[in-house]
Formats: C-alpha cells, sequence, structure tokens
C-alpha cells in the first residue's frame, strides 16, 4: 500500500508520500491556502500523486497534520459560541485568576488584554448547583436550560459549552443539560466540561471546553469536506488526523474533540522522531526544529515523548495532553537588533514568510538569523529550499552592514557571526529548560534536529551543550508530514480521582485503570480496530497534599494494585525535580489517565540511495569564527548507507544544509540518517 | 569585540532565565495555595555589592524592596561570615528592611570557590506568621508587634541544612505550620537552582564575564531610563490625595494626607513627599522600602517598560520621604497594609501629578487593594481533617477590582493592578480545601467609570460560611476615596464589603476595619474598588456604550445618564436596542 503525509502550515503545505512495498519516499511542498486550506490539502494530494506517478486509488492511508486549530484561537475566528454555568459564575471565562496575564509585562500600564472567548451577551447561567463532593446542593433547572435553548436557536450562535462548577467530581447536571441541548438545537455543535476535561479548577476547565467549542463546527466543517474531496478524488483509504499528543486519531473522534489538533503540527514531527529513535536504538533525544519564526524544542525519554496536560495558547489555559514543546522565539527569520544601549539582541520580531529576511528579496530590510547564516555561508543562496528561489546575497550583506555592523564597529562577518552566537545561545537555554529544569542531563541524550534551519545550527548547538550524537533524519524540512504517515493511532483517556493513597480502597486504582481500559477499548472498536493489537499506557498525576503542581508518572506493567509502585515513582520524580521529598507529607493520586495506542504507522525501511559514492559537487566558501574556509560540498542524495564525508565540508540537500567542521565526520546510517559523532 | 558583545548578551539573557527558574521551582513545590496558586512569590539575582540585576517578570511589590532588605540582610551577618550553603531569613521591617512582616526573604550567597559571586533571593507571603489574627493581615494593629513574628536577618540554612532550632522557632509561631513547612523548603529550593544555575554560569564563561556582565547590565538600563527621561518635559508636577482611614471601635480613624512634588530636571527626577501626614496608629504605614517600590514602579511604567529591569533603572531617581511620615514610618509603626493597600495608592498619586507631563501614559485611578480576606476556624469536614491533619484551617484570598482607563483603550477588569499581582483562588480548590462555600464570582455592572475610555469593573466574590464559627478580616483600599478618572473620565464605584446573617440582619465591613466574627450560614460578599475612567464619556463611540449595554458592563439607565445614550426599544431604534427589547 502507499501512504501520504499532508502537513498544512502557515506558509507551507508538506506532503510525503511512501511506498510500502519499495520503501521509496517522494515529497513536495505547495502554498497553504488560508482562506480555504481544503484546496491547498488536495493540491498537495494531487501533485504527490503526479510526482510519485501514483493513482488515487492506491493510497490506503493519508495521515493529516493541520495549524487551522491553532490559528483560529490566535486569530480569535472560532465560531461564535455560547457558555453556560452555574448561576452567579458566568464571568469565570474573563476574570481567569484575577492577576494579569501571563504575557504582559507587570510595569506596563498599557497592555492589552486578551479578548474573552466568549462576549459576556452570551455567558449564560441556570440554576444547579453541587457540592465539592459532587453532592447535589440545588438541583439543576432543566426549563431554565430550554429557555436558553430557545434563546441561543434564534441567534447566530453556533457551539454551546456547558462548565459547571465540581463536574469533574459528577457530571449528572452536565450530562442532562447537554442532552437536553443537543435534543433542542441538533444542528449546533454542544459539549461539557466532564466530557472535554475532567479535572478541578474551573477557570481551566472553562476554557479548554469553550475552545473546543468554538473549534467544533469550524473544524467539523473541514473533515467533512476534506474527507469528501478526497473521496471525490477517488481516495478509498483511511484518513486520520495528527493530535497534539502526537498520535493519530480517527475523523469521527477529532470532530468531538477538535481542542485535540491544536499541537497536531509540531506533534507529527515528534512521532517521526519516535521511529528514528525506535529504529536506531536510540533511547533518549532531544529534538529540536528550526522554522522560519521559533526554535521548538521536545524531549524523548525511553522513546516516549515528554507529555504535558496543560499548556498556555497565546495566554488562553488550554488542558489536553500535548506533547511538551518549548518554543523561543528564534527561527530563520528573527530580527537582529541593537537596542538602544547598545546590545545585540534577537527576536522576537520575526520577519515571517512575508516581506520574509532580507536576502528572500521582498523587501525585508531587517537583518535575520537567516541572512546572517547566508553571509557567513552556511546557507547557500542558490540551493535555498531546492533552489526554488535564489537568495539575494546582497540583501543580506547590505542588512547585515546597515543594521548592525556599522553601529557596532564590526566588519559584517563579525557582526553576522554574533548573531549566529547568541541565537545559538537562545536556542541553547530552550534546550536547557527542556532538559536540565526537568532534572535530566543533555549530555546523555541524542540530538535529532529537523525543521529548514534546524541542521544549520545543530553542530554548534550540540557542541555547546556537550552533546556527544547528533542525526539529521532524511526530509528534515518535511519531517512533520512525514510523521503523519509514520505515526501510531492513540487515544488519551483521564478521570479524576483526588484520593490520598492512604484512603484509596485496596484495588480502587486499578479499578478506575480497568473502567477507564473499558471506555477506551469500545471506541477503539468502534473505530474498527482490534483491541487485541492495542497497547496500554498508564499514568497517574500524582502531588503531596496541599501542593499546587502534579508530576505525571508513568507505570510499568506489573502489580494489579499499582499503589506502591506510583508512590515510589511520584518520589523519585519530586527528588529529581526539586531536590527534596517530604516523607511525612501524604501523596495524592490527582488522575489517572490511559493512553492506547495501536501500532497503525508505516514501520518499513526506506530505500537506500543507489549512490556508490559521494562525489564533490562543488565549493563554497564558509567564513567560521577561527577564519574562512574553501569547503568541498556533498550532495546528501549521493552519499550512500555507510558513506562517510569528512570535515571540513559541506552537505547539501534540498531543504537544508550541514557545515561539518574539520574534527567532524559524518555518517550515513541504515536508516538513511546522518550521524555525527562529536568529542566529548 | 565580538566575544565582548556574544558573552555579554548570553550571560545577560541568561540572569533573567535563572530568575524565572527559581521562581518556577519555589511555586511548584510550595505548599500554600497563595504562594503556588496565586503566585504571590518571587525571586532575583544580586551582584556581589548586593544591587539587583535580575528578576523574573514577578510581583513588583516584592522587587523594589527587596533592592533595600538583601542588602540589610547580608550587612546584619556580615558579607565575611557567610558559608556556601548559607540562607538567610528575614522578613522585619524595621531589623531586615522587609516591605511587611508576611513577606519573608531567603537570602543567598552564591561562591565561586571562596569568593562570593552573586546573592540570590526568593520571597514569599506566608499565610500566617502569627501575630492578633489568624492569618495575619488585618489593620487594627497597635504595633509592629501585633501583625506576628519579627524575623531579624539569621540564617536558617547553614551548608544547605536547615538549623532546627530557628525553623522550630518559625513554624511554631504560625497557625499554620502544615503549609509553612512546603513554603520554607521551596523557598529554599528556590535558592538552591539559582546558586546551581550561576555556578554553572560562572564556570562556563568565567567569575569575570559574569561580573562584568552583572556591572554593564545595570549601567545599560541605568542609560536607557536616563535616555526616556529625558524626553519627559522638565518641570515641577504637585499632587495630593488623602488615605482612607481605619474604622475600628474607638479608633480615631486618621485620614493622612499623602502628597508630593516631582521634578524633571534633564535626566533625573526626584519625587519629594515633604508635607506627607506624620505615621499613624494600624498598618496602613509604609516603610521606605515600599515607598521607592511604588515610585520606582512608576518611573519604570511611564518611561519604557521594554527597558530590562534592574536597580541600574532606579540611579536617575531620588527620592524625598520624611521620616516618621506615613510614607518612612519609624519603629515600632505597623505596616501591613502600607505594601499592598498604600502603596497603589501613591502610583495613583503620582500619575495624578505626571498626567500633566506625560499625559498619554497615565491611567485613571484603580482599585488599589489587595482585598485580602481571610477565614479561620475549626475543620468541619471529617473526611479533610482525616486526610491534612489540620484541625484549623485558614483561608486566604485576595479580590480584584477596576483597573483605569488607559489613553487608547479601556481599563481591565478584576484584576490585580500595579505592584500586586497575586491571584485569586480557584472557587473549586477552595470549596475542597475549606469550610466554605462561593456562591457568586462575577462582574458587578457600572462600577467602571465613564469615560471616552471606560475603566474596568470591579468583581465581587460571596462566599457562604460553613465554619461552626470563624474569624473574618478584610484589608483593602478606596472604601472612602472612590478611584477618580482622567481628563473628564468619571469616577468608579468603592470598595464594598457585607456580612449577610442567616436572620436577615445585614452589616457592613469597613475596608480597614477590625475583625469580624462569622458562623455558619453568614453569607460574605467582597468587592473591591472598581476604576476610574479616560476622557469624556460624551466623546466615547455610540457602538462602544451599545456594546457595553448588551453586555451588561453598564447598564442602560447609566449609558443614558452618563453617555446621554437612549433607546426606547422601538423599531427605530438601535440594535443593542432593539435586543434589550426582545429579551424583556
Amino acid at each position: 500500500m502507499k501512504r501520504i503525509g499532508i502537513d498544512v502550515g502557515g506558509t507551507f503545505t508538506d506532503v510525503v508520500l511512501i511506498d510500502d512495498a519499495t520503501g521509496r519516499v517522494w515529497s513536495t511542498k505547495v502554498p497553504t491556502t488560508p482562506r480555504d486550506r481544503v484546496v491547498g490539502a488536495l493540491e498537495g494530494f494531487r501533485k504527490i500523486l503526479d510526482v510519485s506517478q501514483s493513482h488515487s486509488g492506491e493510497i490506503g492511508f493519508l495521515g493529516h497534520g493541520t495549524t487551522m486549530a491553532t490559528n483560529m484561537v490566535v486569530e480569535g475566528k472560532g465560531a461564535p459560541t455560547a457558555l453556560v454555568t452555574t448561576r452567579g459564575f458566568r464571568d469565570i471565562l474573563e476574570l481567569r485568576r484575577a492577576s494579569r496575564h501571563d504575557r504582559a509585562d507587570l510595569y506596563d500600564l498599557s497592555f492589552a488584554n486578551p479578548r474573552p472567548l466568549v462576549e459576556r451577551r452570551w455567558r449564560l447561567e441556570v440554576t444547579e448547583r453541587l457540592r465539592f463532593d459532587g453532592a447535589v446542593e440545588t438541583p439543576l433547572d432543566l426549563g431554565q436550560v430550554r429557555d436558553l435553548a430557545a434563546q441561543i436557536a434564534a441567534s447566530d450562535v453556533e457551539a454551546v459549552a456547558v462548565v459547571f462548577l465540581h463536574a469533574h467530581v459528577n457530571p449528572a447536571h452536565e450530562r442532562a443539560a447537554v442532552e437536553e441541548l443537543r435534543r433542542l438545537l441538533p444542528d449546533r455543535f454542544v459539549c461539557a466540561s466532564h466530557e472535554v476535561n475532567p479535572e478541578p479548577m474551573e477557570y481551566e476547565r472553562a476554557s479548554s471546553t469553550v475552545i473546543n467549542a468554538m473549534l467544533g463546527p469550524v473544524c467539523g466543517r473541514y473533515i467533512r469536506r476534506l474527507g469528501g474531496a478526497l473521496e471525490e478524488h477517488g481516495f478509498r483509504g483511511t484518513l486520520m488526523f495528527m493530535q497534539s499528543n502526537g498520535g493519530l486519531a480517527a475523523p469521527a473522534l477529532v470532530a468531538d474533540r477538535p481542542l485535540v489538533l491544536l499541537e497536531s503540527g509540531p506533534a507529527g514531527g515528534v512521532s517521526a522522531a519516535i521511529r528514528t529513535c525506535e529504529r536506531s536504538e536510540i533511547p533518549n533525544a532531544i529534538l529540536g526544529d528550526m522554522g522560519g519564526t521559533t526554535f521548538d524544542v521536545s524531549l524523548i525519554r525511553d522513546y516516549r515523548p515528554e507529555v504535558r496536560g496543560k499548556s498556555l495558547l497565546h495566554s488562553y489555559v488550554v488542558r489536553s495532553p500535548t506533547i511538551d514543546i518549548d518554543s523561543v522565539g528564534a527561527g530563520g527569520g528573527s530580527i537582529a537588533w541593537i537596542d538602544a544601549g547598545g546590545g545585540l539582541r534577537i527576536g522576537p520580531e520575526s520577519a515571517g514568510a512575508d516581506p520574509g529576511p532580507a536576502c528572500y528579496g521582498r523587501g525585508g530590510t531587517e537583518p535575520t538569523v537567516t541572512d546572517c547564516n547566508l553571509v557567513l555561508g552556511y546557507v547557500d543562496a542558490g540551493s535555498f529550499l531546492g533552489g526554488e528561489f535564489r537568495l539575494d546575497e546582497a540583501a543580506a550583506h547590505r542588512a547585515v552592514e546597515e543594521r548592525l555592523a556599522k553601529p557596532l564597529g564590526l566588519s559584517v562577518q563579525d557582526a553576522a557571526q554574533a548573531v549566529r552566537a547568541i541565537a545559538n545561545a537562545l536556542m541553547a537555554q530552550a534546550i536547557r529548560i527542556m532538559t536540565v529544569e526537568r532534572g535530566y542531563d543533555p549530555r546523555e541524550f541524542s540530538y535529532i534536529c529537523y525543521g529548514g534551519a534546524g541542521p544549520v545550527h545543530a553542530l554548534d548547538l550540540a557542541e555547546a551543550m556537550g552533546i556527544g550524537r547528533v542525526i539529521i533524519p532524511p526530509l528534515p524540512g518535511l519531517f512533520s508530514a512525514f510523521g503523519m504517515t509514520v505515526a501510531d493511532q492513540q487515544y488519551d483517556y483521564q478521570a479524576s480521582l483526588e484520593r490520598t493513597l492512604a484512603d484509596l480502597r485496596d484495588g480502587a486504582v486499578a479499578a478506575s485503570f480497568a473502567d477507564l481500559e473499558t471506555l477506551g477499548t469500545a471506541e477503539m472498536r468502534r473505530a474498527g480496530l482490534d483491541p487485541g493489537a492495542v497497547r496500554t499506557v498508564r499514568r497517574a498525576d500524582c502531588r503531596y497534599v496541599g501542593q499546587p503542581d502534579v508530576i505525571t508518572v508513568d507505570l510499568a506493567e506489573g502489580p494489579d494494585d499499582p499503589r506502591d509502585a506510583i508512590g515510589r515513582a511520584f518520589e523519585e520524580a519530586h527528588l529529581r525535580l526539586w531536590n527534596f521529598t517530604s516523607p511525612d507529607k501524604a501523596i495524592v493520586i490527582a488522575n489517572v489517565r490511559i493512553q492506547l495506542v495501536a501500532p497503525t504507522g508505516w514501520r518499513g525501511q526506506a530505500a537506500p540511495v543507489a549512490a556508490s559514492a559521494p562525489a564533490v559537487a562543488g565549493r563554497r566558501r564558509v567564513r567560521f569564527a577561527e577564519g574562512d574556509a574553501d569547503l568541498d560540498v556533498f550532495q546528501r542524495a549521493a552519499i550512500p548507507v555507510g558513506g562517510r564525508i569528512q570535515g571540513p565540508s559541506v552537505i547539501e540537500e534540498p531543504s537544508t544544509c550541514i557545515v561539518l567542521k574539520a574534527s567532524q565526520t559524518a555518517v550515513v546510517d541504515r536508516n538513511m540518517n546522518l550521524v555525527i559523532e562529536l568529542a566529548a | 569585540m565580538t566575544t565582548d558583545i556574544v558573552t555579554y548578551e548570553i550571560v545577560r539573557s541568561s540572569l533573567y532565565a535563572i530568575a524565572r527558574e527559581m521562581k518556577i521551582a519555589m511555586m511548584r513545590t510550595a505548599g500554600s495555595p497563595l504562594m503556588h496558586a496565586s503566585g504571590d512569590s518571587s525571586a532575583a539575582i544580586f551582584d556581589a555589592d548586593m544591587q539587583l540585576v535580575a528578576q523574573g517578570n514577578d510581583i513588583p511589590t516584592m522587587m523594589g524592596s527587596a533592592v533595600i532588605s538583601t542588602k540589610v540582610s547580608v550587612e546584619a551577618i556580615g558579607k565575611s561570615n557567610l558559608e556556601p550553603g548559607d540562607v538567610i531569613v528575614s522578613n522585619d521591617v524595621y531589623l531586615g528592611g522587609g516591605n511587611h512582616q508576611p513577606d519573608v526573604q531567603f537570602t543567598r550567597p552564591v561562591f565561586v570557590g571562596s569568593e562570593i559571586v552573586a546573592f540570590v533571593m526568593t520571597r514569599g507571603h506566608w499565610t500566617d506568621i502569627g501575630g492578633q489574627s489568624p492569618g495575619s493581615y488585618t489593620v487594627s494593629t497597635w504595633d509592629v508587634f501585633a501583625e506576628g513574628l519579627r524575623i531579624p536577618p539569621v540564617r536558617l540554612y547553614r551548608g544547605d541544612k536547615p538549623v532546627r532550632d530557628v525553623l522550630e522557632i518559625l513554624s511554631r509561631n504560625s497557625r499554620n505550620a502544615d503549609e509553612l513547612l512546603l513554603d520554607i523548603q521551596a523557598q529554599y529550593a528556590g535558592t538552591f537552582v539559582g546558586d546551581r544555575r550561576l555556578v554553572s554560569l560562572a564556570e562556563k564563561y568565567g567569575v569575570q564575564a559574569l561580573r562584568s556582565t552583572m556591572a554593564r547590565s545595570l549601567d545599560h538600563s541605568e542609560k536607557l531610563i536616563r535616555q526616556a527621561i529625558l524626553a519627559i518635559p522638565d518641570g515641577e508636577y504637585e499632587a495630593e490625595e488623602t488615605l482612607d482611614p481605619i474604622e475600628a471601635p474607638g479608633w480615631k480613624g486618621e485620614s493622612p494626607l499623602l502628597k508630593v512634588k516631582v521634578t524633571v530636571a534633564g535626566d533625573g527626577i526626584t519625587f519629594d513627599y515633604t508635607g506627607t501626614g506624620p505615621q499613624v496608629r494600624g498598618g496602613i504605614n509604609c516603610p521606605l522600602s515600599v515607598t521607592c517600590n511604588s515610585t520606582w514602579f512608576t518611573v519604570k511604567a511611564i518611561t519604557d517598560v521594554s527597558i530590562p529591569i534592574n536597580q541600574g533603572c532606579y540611579r536617575p531617581v531620588t527620592i524625598v520621604a520624611p521620616e516618621g511620615s506615613v510614607l518612612n514610618c519609624q519603629y515600632p509603626a505597623s505596616v501591613v497594609s502600607g505594601n499592598t493597600e498604600t502603596s497603589p495608592r501613591v502610583i495613583d498619586l503620582l500619575l495624578k501629578a505626571l498626567s500633566a507631563a506625560v499625559p498619554d501614559r497615565v491611567v485613571g485611578q484603580s482599585n488599589c487593594c489587595s482585598g485580602a480576606g481571610i477565614f479561620s476556624g475549626r475543620e468541619t469536614d471529617a473526611g479533610r481533617l482525616r486526610r491534612t491533619g489540620r484541625e484549623f484551617v485558614t483561608m486566604h484570598d485576595v479580590h480584584a477590582g477596576g483597573m483605569g482607563a488607559r489613553a487608547d483603550k479601556d481599563g481591565i477588569s478584576g484584576v490585580r493592578v500595579y505592584v500586586g499581582n497575586a491571584g485569586s483562588q480557584p472557587v473549586e480548590l477552595i470549596e475542597q480545601g475549606y469550610p466554605m462555600m462561593v456562591e457568586e464570582w462575577s462582574l458587578v455592572p457600572d462600577t467602571g467609570g465613564a469615560g471616552r475610555f471606560r475603566g474596568g469593573l470591579a468583581s465581587r466574590r460571596t462566599y457562604r460560611v460553613g465554619y461552626d464559627e470563624a474569624t473574618f478580616t478584610v484589608s483593602a483600599e478606596r472604601g472612602r476615596s472612590a478611584p477618580q478618572g482622567q481628563f473628564g473620565g468619571l469616577p468608579g464605584a468603592p470598595f464594598a464589603c457585607q456580612v449577610a446573617r442567616p436572620d436577615g440582619s445585614v452589616t457592613p465591613v469597613a475596608a480597614k476595619g477590625g475583625q469580624t466574627v462569622v458562623h455558619r450560614g453568614d453569607r460574605v460578599s467582597i468587592q473591591p474598588a472598581g476604576s476610574g475612567g479616560y476622557g469624556d464619556p460624551l466623546e466615547r463611540p455610540r457602538a462602544a456604550v451599545e456594546a457595553d449595554v448588551l453586555d451588561g458592563y453598564v447598564t442602560a439607565a447609566a449609558a443614558a445618564r452618563d453617555h446621554r445614550w437612549s433607546d426606547d426599544g422601538s423599531p427605530g431604534g438601535t440594535a443593542a436596542g432593539r435586543e434589550l427589547g426582545a429579551r424583556r
């Protein structure tokens, strides 16, 4: 069978096609069509069929990732949404926690407050109330729910989020309310907080539920239209969507829970990296994805991604299992500038894709990281993006000279060198946050880099962090799209427990896990999967009594009653993170979680390149800090498995390039990765 | 030269990253919701001469005063007496240069070899340090001793091991020993992380690079602030305001005058508080560290917030505050709400004075309070008692009012302002953790002053008491003086608090009163002040007025009064009117 991965990014839609039988891989890029993303995705589908000379009937599988959901939240373009809350609490969404939002400078009197996700006129209340233990204080007034339904029916509101206090403990009132709303408003998207995020803390739960609701109608339409259009083009295979947790899911499940699409794109890259780790037997890796505006870092430990339960998107809280990704504003397009005191700074302003860096020749005049790389020879003017458009070296030189070199009294090369060094340091800080702050030593990890600009900085960065091995996978510029074809299906379920280990009856934890498995297995069956082939990962969110934040611990397969194992794993993690434990404090299990994984992703071997020996394809001048050097340039596509390239030299490929120093050697391993071992 | 630029920027940005990381370490391990959920804590890095060189985006009230308290803490022990792994603890405003007694600072020297290269500090609000009322947050205190334990600078850790004797004294003087031990460990963890990171930074780039970066970073910020002050028109700008009095039975109820003359001359700026009234009985006085902090905050806010914040920003600022005045109080004046209530009032005073100099950078007056509401009594839930082992429980929450309108946009509703930023507690956590229910938390219409831009609204939280018997204290400002508008903007609503008993009686509670006793079934509502508008209300676009009416931020009656907005809901009326008519 043939598989396609389509990753719809902000600027480009990346597409790859893999032939299971031969292991051959094809790839292409088309522009994203923001007004109607289905158009661009279909264009990509047609183009990849063309390039690979396939026909749509041969495609057995299509994995799809999209930044659509993220853009909708950031740009405030979700569906008109109503929020229904417990009486007295309609404003929780606007009040948040009463402190200024995370991106406001506290000394700033003119900061802009994020727009509340629901206009106040559509924040509605009904009479009902539960106590903290789930007991009913005031019964739900269904008559009021019906009145609200009538009001909504007469409006342009397309989605309704229902959030009642303590619904994560007892969902009965929310269930009754959404049942009534769904009956009376069959054409609106209705969801309740216990369905989306059954966890305590009303603002966080409301925010997650409302975001799910405002995405619902638009994402649902997109999912149906894309499916329909693919079918019209003769596609008869399975369509799956990439979720924030790094796994794929069936369209029907994603349409109900579009919240899972928020980190869809970056998650694809992480999935691909996990497969890379498995094949090359690398249990621990730091992942660096450097694109146009940001550098994204994530972590794989023991072949699993680090996952977090809560993230901030444009200052809005989202609680949904998400691959833990940290971003810094140090992408290729990040602008370097001199502040009023004469300090050299990078970002957070980015030239983006339009006008883009000065060297794009589209009117950008500010020097960016990419401009500096071009000036130094780390990027080649003629082969950028596979040579699709030629970079303007003179423009890059001019921008660096006028904006940086002259004011600083440096040569253009020295100024560019300084920018590169500072960009590397910012990226190193992000890697440090990801590792050291979580109690891990980066030196025990390999570094896998991708994104167009990732490999350009990889070796310097690894050197600075004391990382011993750098791996550059095939197609680093299309790695996320590749991830859509190799990722497994993955479904997350969670339940709130909120009990101390000592308070839990024997078997209670095991019973909670079993309940979740029953629920999950039933959904898997409905999605047409064989539950026998599904692997279950069990996790628990724990904290000491009184602490705010949970630590999520993974549980190995093992004893029926996992309480002891959970306690030990929590204390180990607490010690690693914070350098102390509190043996006299009770440990609370806040939530139990399971993840069902169906290994449906492609696990074949990429077909090796037919080349016999790498040949020098040209020469390029690179300006190292130690001095200029004219280096041999090799085409990556011409290096066979086992081939070695000795530095100093340059390895060029369509989406990126790698500059090796004299002491460095790159080897192509049997999985077509470029592997560079660095001296300790 | 290249290396210089690069090393400088790397070390400089690392310092800020380390300060942030210290705060995260503290928040994630703290025991009391005030520190972890509300984030009432902060962290900073100082050079070897105790000058503040980097801080996170932390609660400003804790930062400015740390400039003074870190120096005092270190000097009290003697720099040469400090050893690796020592951590100094202190809270006292008179012995340790603190801002108010509940904020406890940990100060730690960072050694490379035998040399101190820096200091790191963490500061956290402890929910109870003893004193007159549970929660240590009532303003009807006779003197500083009534506000709780006075901790002079002493070592709480030596060689990274807690000094048990000191720890015992601290924890036995809190009604909340249980959470406090976690909070102490959390603050320690913050200093430990800061120490580790600074040492590895010094090892990588060299002690000399660390030292010169710190020095240059201070000079750099000073230079930027001077440039920004230079752009403010030279001149003298004056203002005065009156603080709300303490309203407790038998108290004199003094309303001290706050007075300032701001002189802008070239790239320097002087704040002279001469004429401010003498210190009063009750915890509304400011020690000098708090007055400095309010002043420094304002300078930063009206110049350029993007300037990296450190002590260099304060070098062009001269502060004159008469000793023994309410803005430079002397022993044994009590101070608890000087830090959270008087301090923002000082900022409103300064913005009033400076409105003539920088009209586009000032804002309508704001709610100016923490609105700290504290309930304390015996646990009533058997299950919870078994789980936590806490027989007496104290619920401490802050409350959110309005932030004044700006020159180009509306104010912000339900938010902590200026030097404070601790958040309020999630309703579900309150009910899960304490014998309390929250019956309402919502925005209150018409509490934001009208204007071309509207002031932010106040929020109101109403609790139903589940304790059999509990103490209740609240600390606020603007119970008497409503927040005024700027340039024709109207004032916002003042602070309001009341206890409604099951028998139908309703007792108002003053912003600065004493302790009230409440019982099961009593309903207590706390509503900080709203905020002032900016500009003439008649210049507000009709569409904005209508949207406010539709969203219920402003009632139709208030819109008619303040904006001459009229609509009878007739078919020829406006969209808002029609929609309102349809709903009626």
